[in-house]
């Protein structure tokens, strides 16, 4: 069906450089989530997709065909807009309409028959005389999603999908786009500023910063292991200790041995993931190990966040509440985690 | 941006805008083109160029009156107006307003409501319980047609006003004159100042009210032209209209400081 | 409502009553008063002859043409202005509003140097040989309406502009991913989205145009008076106030019956949204 193709894509808006030279390949079938803080450019490249921005330079292809210069409407693609976007003049039955009367999709009778069957899909049948105003923002996130892929798109396009929704709703709509996907296989481009939604969500993440791709994986591959130093950061707020190797020995910024390194020798930076550090008296057999100093505990039920000072850094962990009681601000520990499993960056 | 606009469409646009520019501003170019004419009558094109139609009511002591009353009031409105209005914009903005949309309407109606009822509502009760038309029954109505525009720019201002501060000046101990003059009054300052220019703009313009309760002695200079009009209009006129043109650009470009003219305009 | 509240309000509400609400109640009673009290009189006196009755129709009929015209020119002129380039678009904000801000005897002044024998339009037809010199609009329905329409479109094109503002953009962009090219959509989004503030203005219009003697007066001259020409005629000529005061009531509930049906669709939209 559609191998989506995109090639040293480039938008300017004056001098600003949006997305500079962006390639990607986007397999048929799956499911990705262009991950990013705002201003990286991520909404871009998908209004470039879409049709609604023109690109400087670089190609689109969708299939065999060049749809780079293509208008929006010529396109044929299913689109879902953060703020759902749903025609505040048409009841929901017109609104679910529109893509398949503008596409030509079949008479009055198969358009209906089709409205029918996407209404029962959202469980919302017999709501379709109302107007959007007249339903809920779960409703209206349903009627969108369902309005985007009614005319059977090639490609689905997801802009920030769920940001509108409230904690609880957000967690059941994501099982469900990720059942949708499941059963209908539709290659889909999601776009959100939140890596838990893009991890949980996509089978592909495309990480990006300051309009280039920072870095593509699997949300596992691309969690355990940060290309860059921005790509640790932004994913899961991991610490990044600084650290100089040297003959295959890494040693802290005051001093400590943390143990053997298989990296060439200079300065070096460790991801250390909040999770993957602990606070004992101490260490275990295998840890490395720095002395630290306690700034502050924060309590959050489960868990308790500790911000440490250990050679000369701020370091933040996450610990199981159990862990941390009988210290606090002032006490020293030693900050223990396995120099083998931090990636370098 | 949305999708491309198609060159059809774009040229229609351009083709209206054009059009529209033309229509709209031909006959205040006409006036400002027979105001220089150097010919004793109105012809088009005009003859010549010289000042001496300006020089004319510049020193006709008619023109000048007109100039000296119209001036008058249109300040005396503005000050009446932007008090009342301010105030009336500032008691609208308050929670829990009793009857706020019957209010809200009683503001905005005399913008609603035919001019000309007012004009003849206004002449009828003063020369029933006053002495007939004035200086001061004119203030009144063109205070009237003022007020809608001050309570709409003050309030269009204060809608952008967070109401907390209003309430964090008061948890700090100010009083209620200091609440105004150091917390209310600055946040509605370009809905005032636009309000200001407004009611200058439409008193001093304005016509139908005018034309009811024209006195001896209150002749405003609208009244004085359209006079002139109904016979047989010279030169002098174009040069008085062309002044009241040059005020209405004053006035433009001072609501375009003080609030942005697009935002006018919305 | 609190003490502070009532006293902002208070000196407004006063003026508004005294300059306002009383002298609309006096043209209403007047028009009711006949010599045997409370009576039908002055109206019945409008519809005695034809004369009045035709009055009254061609202020309606030339309220209609002018209404239609400037939804026709001003809406399309408003879709321009929400979708031009920045300068153009301040342009022609300028081009609507400085019109709108100039008084009306100024602007009727113009029309009449445009419109009269040897004005700009006559030397303009006779230049492409399409009219003789003597060609004039004056004292002309035709006339009228040029005029007035200058005077009134710029309220179509604003009330339209500040509506097709707050459409969110992004519903025309939806319309576009879906299929919709850019007539369609104009068709089926834009112009349903911005109706409400079509209508609107053109009330507004129709009202303002209904009421208006000024340039109707000085264009259209004694031989096709407008029930706003006759009222200030009988006003200031014929002192006949009951009987002004009759005609300026039956405008104000022209203006009404217009008027209200909107108001209530208004606030009907309003209410469920």
């Amino acid at each position: 069906m559609a191998q989506l193709r995109i090639d040293g894509l480039t938008k300017r808006f004056g001098a600003v450089t949006a997305l500079d030279a962006v390639d990607l390949d986007i397999p048929d079938g799956a499911f990705v989530a262009m991950l990013g803080p705002s201003g990286c450019g991520k909404t871009t490249l998908l209004r470039c997709l879409a049709g609604l921005e023109r690109p400087t330079s670089g190609t689109i292809r969708l299939g065999e065909a060049d749809i780079t210069t293509l208008p929006p409407e010529r396109r044929g693609l299913g689109m879902m807009f953060q703020s759902y976007a749903l025609f505040p003049h048409m009841r929901i039955r017109e609104n679910l309409r529109f893509p398949l009367k503008m596409r030509g999709r079949g008479d009055a009778a198969a358009q209906d028959a089709k409205i029918d069957e996407a209404l029962r899909a959202i469980r919302m049948e017999g709501m379709g005389d109302r107007y959007p105003r007249e339903i809920s923002g779960g409703q209206q996130q349903r009627v969108a999603l369902a309005r985007a892929i009614i005319a059977d798109p090639p490609l689905l396009l997801l802009d920030e999908p769920l940001s509108n929704l409230d904690a609880q709703l957000r967690k059941q709509m994501q099982i469900e786009l990720i059942e949708l996907h499941r059963r209908i296989g539709l290659t889909t481009i999601l776009v959100t500023h939140d890596q838990e939604e893009a991890l949980s969500l996509a089978d592909l993440v495309v990480l990006m910063n300051a309009g280039r791709i920072e870095q593509i994986g699997a949300p596992r591959d691309i969690y355990r292991k940060p290309a860059t130093a921005f790509a640790a950061a932004f994913l899961g707020g991991a610490n990044l200790l600084d650290v100089v190797v040297e003959n295959g020995l890494a040693r802290a910024g005051d001093g400590t041995a943390l143990g053997p390194l298989a990296a060439p020798d200079g300065p070096r930076r460790l991801v250390l993931r909040q999770e993957a550090l602990a606070l004992r008296d101490a260490p275990r057999p295998g840890e490395a190990t720095l002395a630290a100093r306690i700034v502050a505990v924060a309590f959050n039920g489960a868990t308790s966040r500790v911000v440490v000072e250990a050679a000369g850094q701020r370091l933040e962990l996450t610990v199981p509440a159990a862990a941390i009681e009988g210290r606090a601000a002032g006490a020293t520990a030693q900050l223990c985690f396995i120099l083998a499993d931090a990636p370098l960056v | 941006m949305i999708g491309r606009v198609p060159a059809l469409a774009a040229a229609l646009g351009v083709a209206l805008a054009a059009a529209a520019a033309i229509f709209m501003l031909a006959p205040l170019a006409v006036v400002i083109a027979s105001s220089v004419s150097a010919s004793e009558f109105l012809v088009f094109p005009p003859r010549g160029f010289s000042l001496r139609w300006y020089q004319e009511i510049l020193a006709s002591s008619v023109y000048l009156r007109a100039l000296g009353v119209s001036l008058t009031l249109a300040a005396v409105v503005t000050v009446i107006s932007v008090a009342l209005g301010a105030a009336a914009a500032i008691g609208l903005s308050r929670p829990g307003v009793r009857f706020a949309g019957a209010l809200q309407g009683l503001f905005l109606s005399p913008l609603m409501l035919p001019t000309i009822l007012l004009g003849i509502g206004l002449l009828m009760l003063a020369s029933r319980y006053a002495n007939g038309p004035s200086f001061a029954v004119m203030a009144l109505g063109h205070v009237v047609v003022t007020l809608p525009y001050v309570v709409r720019t003050v309030s269009a201002v204060l809608a952008r006003v967070d109401p907390s501060l209003e309430e964090a000046a008061r948890v700090m101990g100010a009083p209620w004159w200091r609440r105004y003059w150091h917390v209310v009054l600055p946040q509605a300052r370009p809905g005032l100042a636009a309000g200001a220019f407004f009611a200058f703009n439409v008193s001093f313009d304005e016509a139908v009210v005018a034309l009811f309760l024209r006195a001896p002695g209150v002749e405003t200079l609208p009244l004085l032209i359209y006079s002139k009009l109904e016979f047989s209009p010279d030169p002098s006129v174009a040069a008085a209209a062309t002044l009241m043109i040059a005020m209405t650009v004053a006035v433009m470009i001072a609501l375009d400081r003080v609030l942005g003219l697009d935002k006018v305009a919305a | 409502m609190k003490r502070e509240t009532a006293l902002l309000l208070a000196p407004g509400v006063l003026v508004l009553t005294l300059g306002f609400v009383l002298p609309v109640l006096r043209v209403l009673t007047l028009a009711f008063d006949a010599k045997t009290g409370f009576g039908l009189d002055n109206f019945a006196r409008f519809f005695a002859d034809s004369f009045y009755p035709l009055v009254a129709w061609r202020t309606v009929r030339l309220s209609l043409v002018i209404t239609l015209v400037t939804a026709l020119f001003g809406a399309p002129l408003a879709l321009v202005m929400a979708r031009a380039p920045r300068w153009l678009r301040m342009a022609l904000i300028v081009v609507v509003v400085l019109p709108l801000m100039t008084s009306v005897v100024v602007r009727t002044f113009g029309w009449l140097v445009i419109l009269g024998r040897g004005g700009l339009l006559a030397q303009t037809l006779a230049y492409f040989d399409l009219a003789g010199r003597n060609f004039s609009l004056m004292h002309t329905e035709t006339g009228v309406v040029l005029a007035m329409v200058q005077v009134l479109m710029p309220f179509v094109t604003l009330t339209v502009l500040s509506t097709l503002e707050k459409i969110d953009p992004r519903l025309e962009e939806a319309a576009r991913v879906m299929g919709a090219n850019f007539w369609t959509t104009l068709r089926h989004v834009v112009v349903p989205l911005a109706m409400p503030g079509l209508v609107a203005g053109s009330l507004l219009v129709f009202a303002l145009s209904a009421s208006s003697f000024v340039t109707p007066g000085l264009i259209g001259g004694v031989r096709l008076p407008v029930l706003g020409a006759t009222i200030y005629q009988q006003v200031t000529g014929t002192l006949d106030w009951g009987f002004a005061a009759a005609q300026a009531t039956l405008l104000l509930i022209l203006a009404l019956v217009v008027a209200l049906p909107y108001a209530q669709g208004a606030r009907r939209a309003g209410a469920s949204r």
